[in-house]
């Protein structure tokens, strides 16, 4: 009786605990005062409106996406060879590899951001799309490499062993074995990758330019000075299309069940 | 194992490659700014660092604040994790999905939320007052506790859904079978279940203990520039003295800490294995 | 398929981003991220038609952006930035900056005296004002002086500003002049501060927080930058801009032209369009910046709004960008030691 009461309280805590700001955010965004508040004063969709009608929101938000979409991707098509590599081979010096390839996660992104400003975008004189794509492809590439890794590791290796003897190529039996059993993996990863590169702000600060901005440092210096719900309307709406995103992964991956 | 090396290599190096070049490269070039003094090297500038009261105190802190929030996220994040893995299939990506959620929302407004929440007029204080617990307001805002609260709710979700992974990873049987050989919970969590998810144990302490230590804005916002924290500082040694060298070196220690984290957290969850 | 899709999406946005940067003529701008609508609707359009050029605009805050110059400084992106008076000299110090040719200025006369130059040095020229004072609930306080404050009435409900921000210095400098040392080490204030600092709801930040903290009730009263006090005058409580005895302090900021920039001459014809009446005008009475050309004429009701006029602008207490730049690592490390511990 006990374990069956378990499960209901300890989610309900939990989800109480995680889900609550975002509750107050949606509700403030559809607040008719000047100010956050819960309860909200009055209803109005005024900030909603708002948020569109903020000129450089669009354009640093088709920046953002292209950044999160293309960045996760890429780091994607980096990051699932390296560990299947790492997991099914005996790669030499597979811990080293494994350090470098994860160190942005470790890294403060003020350094990153610096670092990369000063020793990288500067001296090779890149453009800012382009270095902000690379510097978010980095910052991406541990969240694929780890979580991709780790689903790896626990699908056990004799069944593709088993398709390659039963006549399967290496490549067909990666796809058709492995693939479809670590997409849950591959989609944890594309989650995690999105959002880092989404929410980043440390990094894109330093590297962000005249006429290209992400839409984190758009909201931000939004905020320097005014600070009305219309950033709380914004993220809420960023985190419904954020959760469409993941609807669209899940169904995209999906498919891939059945390639 | 393959044991073909040409192969693994082709598959490893272009990520390995990848983020050398644009990542590690340029860090360790600003890093080692941190043991330069002229043309020579030199530690000087952390034993300077470390001499001072001030930064012993916000080291200190810093650590506290973010072992807590780990080792709060473990508790959490394995009675979660267990109770959503239990779930039917259908539930199961409901609760997921309302689990990864907060993630989806910028920290930015996540932490302003909690300014509502925790304020003296928020629902935390009004229920406490209803309920009798406290005769007036507390204040919550602007104190350790505030940021230690705005920095589980920010990664929180991400110890949860390593654990989930690790425990759906996990036979299906191991936990009946203990039950019924007459293992206690206690016994079915230390020797099955942790050694069977120390792979996300491991992954979502790091993260959150990494996360936690370098988030910038929760402590600004929750801690009202009372709760001075190591990435506070080095931020401050950026924009208001250009000084790159104390940003290195506070750099450094931040990343020299997130790689404890990780050997110590690998090294809790083997010594269990083993017993 | 979908995977085809977006990047097809990704391959059209690169190019439409390159595209828009491939025109002829542009003048690369660096500014506050402030009002960038109202700035876009009465400076940069009209600037954009005048000219035939077109504006490439980056916004963030004065030292995030100092920051990204510096590492540029090789190869300059910006051709204008616009940055504190004390930016701007710790800029000219790091020969991050030249200096202006203001006979290209038709406007420069029009300016009032301490906006011409404003450090000495002949590479800015100031384009806005500021005052600082303390706004507060005048229901449940009175303010007459800085160091009311500090005063057992506002203990536990007032907020101060960060000495890392531009307010910082200002207040504490304030503070210092009520408790009777203008001495600008600052050390009796901020060692006051410390003294008091469990009775400082928040040091902030951002002011914009500040709204959200009055409406509920955290604070009383902060001092602010009058170009925050719009948010503040919007609200449904009595609020207050004080006029303490020791007088207001303000800020000014100023615009630089990046050493070896490219867009020389299309600079200082956007400089000199800023400055002029018409635009300082326009942006006066939508509230966005107070006019530091002295030609500019607007109504009482905006003047109540803005730090205006010959005799507010000599009466603001500012803060020398020597002093504040010479002596911020100092004032840094004592509030670390004394408030942030």
């Amino acid at each position: 009786m006990s374990n069956k009461l378990y499960a209901p309280i300890i989610l309900l805590l939990v989800l109480a605990f995680l889900i609550g700001p975002f509750i107050i955010i949606i509700a403030a965004s559809l607040s008719a005062g000047e100010t956050l508040s819960f309860p909200p004063q009055g209803l109005s969709l005024r900030w909603v409106i708002k948020v569109f009608e903020v000129e450089s929101f669009r354009a640093s938000f088709g920046i953002s996406m292209f950044l999160a979409i293309g960045g996760t991707i890429a780091a994607l098509i980096l990051g699932i060879p390296a560990s299947y590599a790492l997991s099914r081979y005996k790669v030499p010096g597979a811990e080293t590899i494994r350090t470098i390839v994860s160190s942005p996660i470790i890294v403060p992104g003020i350094i990153v951001g610096l670092a990369l400003l000063r020793y990288f975008v500067v001296p090779f004189n890149f453009g800012i799309l382009f270095a902000l794509f690379l510097a978010h492809t980095a910052l991406i590439l541990p969240y694929a490499v780890r979580v991709v890794s780790a689903s790896l590791t626990n699908l056990r290796s004799d069944i593709e062993e088993a398709a390659v003897l039963l006549g399967c190529s290496r490549v067909g039996a990666f796809f058709r074995v492995v693939m479809p059993n670590i997409r849950g993996g591959i989609l944890a990863a594309f989650i995690l990758g999105f959002v880092t590169s989404f929410n980043q702000v440390p990094v894109s600060l330093f590297l962000s330019g005249p006429g290209v901005r992400t839409l984190p440092i758009d909201m931000l210096s939004y905020m320097e000075i005014t600070y009305d719900p219309s950033v709380a309307a914004l993220s809420a709406l960023l985190a419904f299309m954020s959760l469409g995103i993941v609807f669209l992964a899940e169904r995209f991956l999906g498919f891939s069940r059945y390639v | 194992m393959f044991q073909n090396r040409a192969e693994a290599f082709a598959l490893v190096l272009p990520a390995a490659i990848f983020a050398g070049a644009i990542f590690l490269v340029p860090v360790v070039i600003l890093l080692s700014e941190g043991f330069r003094s002229g043309d020579s090297w030199t530690i000087q500038a952390y034993i300077d660092f470390f001499a001072q009261p001030l930064n012993q105190a916000v080291f200190l802190r810093t650590l506290k604040l973010a072992a807590m929030v780990t080792a709060a996220s473990a508790v959490i994040g394995y009675a979660a994790a267990f109770a959503i893995v239990n779930l039917p299939p259908k539930g199961k990506g409901r609760i997921t999905g309302l689990v990864v959620l907060p993630l989806m929302i910028s920290p930015v407004a996540r932490t302003y939320a909690w300014i509502v929440i925790l304020g003296r007029t928020g629902i935390v204080n009004e229920a406490l007052v209803a309920v009798g617990l406290s005769d007036e307001p507390i204040r919550f805002l602007f104190t350790e506790t505030a940021v230690f609260i705005g920095l589980l709710q920010l990664f929180l979700p991400l110890m949860i859904i390593s654990l989930i992974s690790a425990l759906e990873n996990m036979p299906r049987d191991a936990v009946p079978a203990a039950r019924v050989l007459g293992a206690n919970w206690l016994q079915v969590f230390t020797k099955v279940i942790l050694p069977l998810t120390k792979e996300g144990l491991v992954i979502g302490g790091t993260l959150v203990f990494t996360g936690s230590m370098t988030a910038y804005i929760t402590p600004a916002i929750l801690g009202g520039s009372k709760v001075l924290m190591l990435e506070t500082l080095l931020y401050q040694r950026v924009t208001m003295a250009n000084d790159f060298v104390s940003a290195s070196v506070i750099a450094l220690i931040l990343i020299v800490m997130a790689f404890a984290a990780n050997l110590l957290l690998k090294r809790l969850a083997t010594a269990r294995n083993k017993r | 398929m979908a995977i085809k899709k977006l990047m097809m999406a990704s391959a059209a946005l690169i190019l439409s981003v390159t595209a828009a940067k491939a025109e002829e003529k542009t003048l690369t701008i660096s500014v506050y991220g402030f009002a960038q609508d109202a700035f876009k609707e009465h400076l940069y359009e009209p600037f954009e038609e005048k000219c035939g050029c077109e504006l490439v605009v980056e916004t963030g805050n004065s030292v995030e952006r100092l920051a990204k110059i510096e590492a540029n400084k090789e190869n300059p992106v910006i051709d204008l930035a616009v940055i504190s008076m004390r930016d701007a000299l710790s800029a000219a110090r790091n020969g991050l900056t030249d200096k202006i040719d203001n006979s290209k200025l038709a406007n420069f006369d029009k300016l009032y005296d301490i906006a011409k130059d404003p450090n000495g040095d002949g590479m800015s020229i100031g384009y806005t004002f500021y005052a600082s004072s303390i706004a507060y609930r005048s229901d449940k306080v009175t303010i007459n002086s800085w160091a009311d404050l500090l005063s057992d009435d506002l203990a536990g409900r007032v907020a101060l500003p960060n000495v890392t921000t531009t307010q910082g210095p200002l207040t504490l400098y304030m503070l210092g002049k009520a408790l009777g040392d203008e001495d600008p080490s600052l050390k009796t204030p901020i060692a006051k501060v410390g003294e008091k600092k469990d009775d400082i709801v928040t040091f902030y930040v951002r002011s914009s927080q500040l709204v959200q903290l009055m409406q509920q009730e955290e604070i009383w009263a902060a001092p602010i930058g009058r170009f925050a006090w719009a948010g503040f005058s919007k609200m449904d409580m009595p609020i207050k801009w004080a006029t303490p005895k020791e007088g207001q302090s303000g800020g000014m900021n100023v615009m630089v032209l990046t050493k070896g920039s490219k867009n020389r001459d299309l600079a200082l014809e956007f400089m000199d369009f800023w400055l002029s009446t018409d635009i300082q005008t326009a942006l006066a009475e939508n509230l966005v910046d107070s006019p530091a050309n002295k030609d500019v004429v607007v109504s009482d009701e905006v003047a109540d709004n803005l730090t205006y006029g010959a005799e507010t602008v000599k009466n603001l207490h500012l803060i020398p960008s020597e002093v504040a730049l010479d002596n911020r690592e100092n004032w840094l490390s004592q509030w670390n030691n004394k408030v942030g511990q």
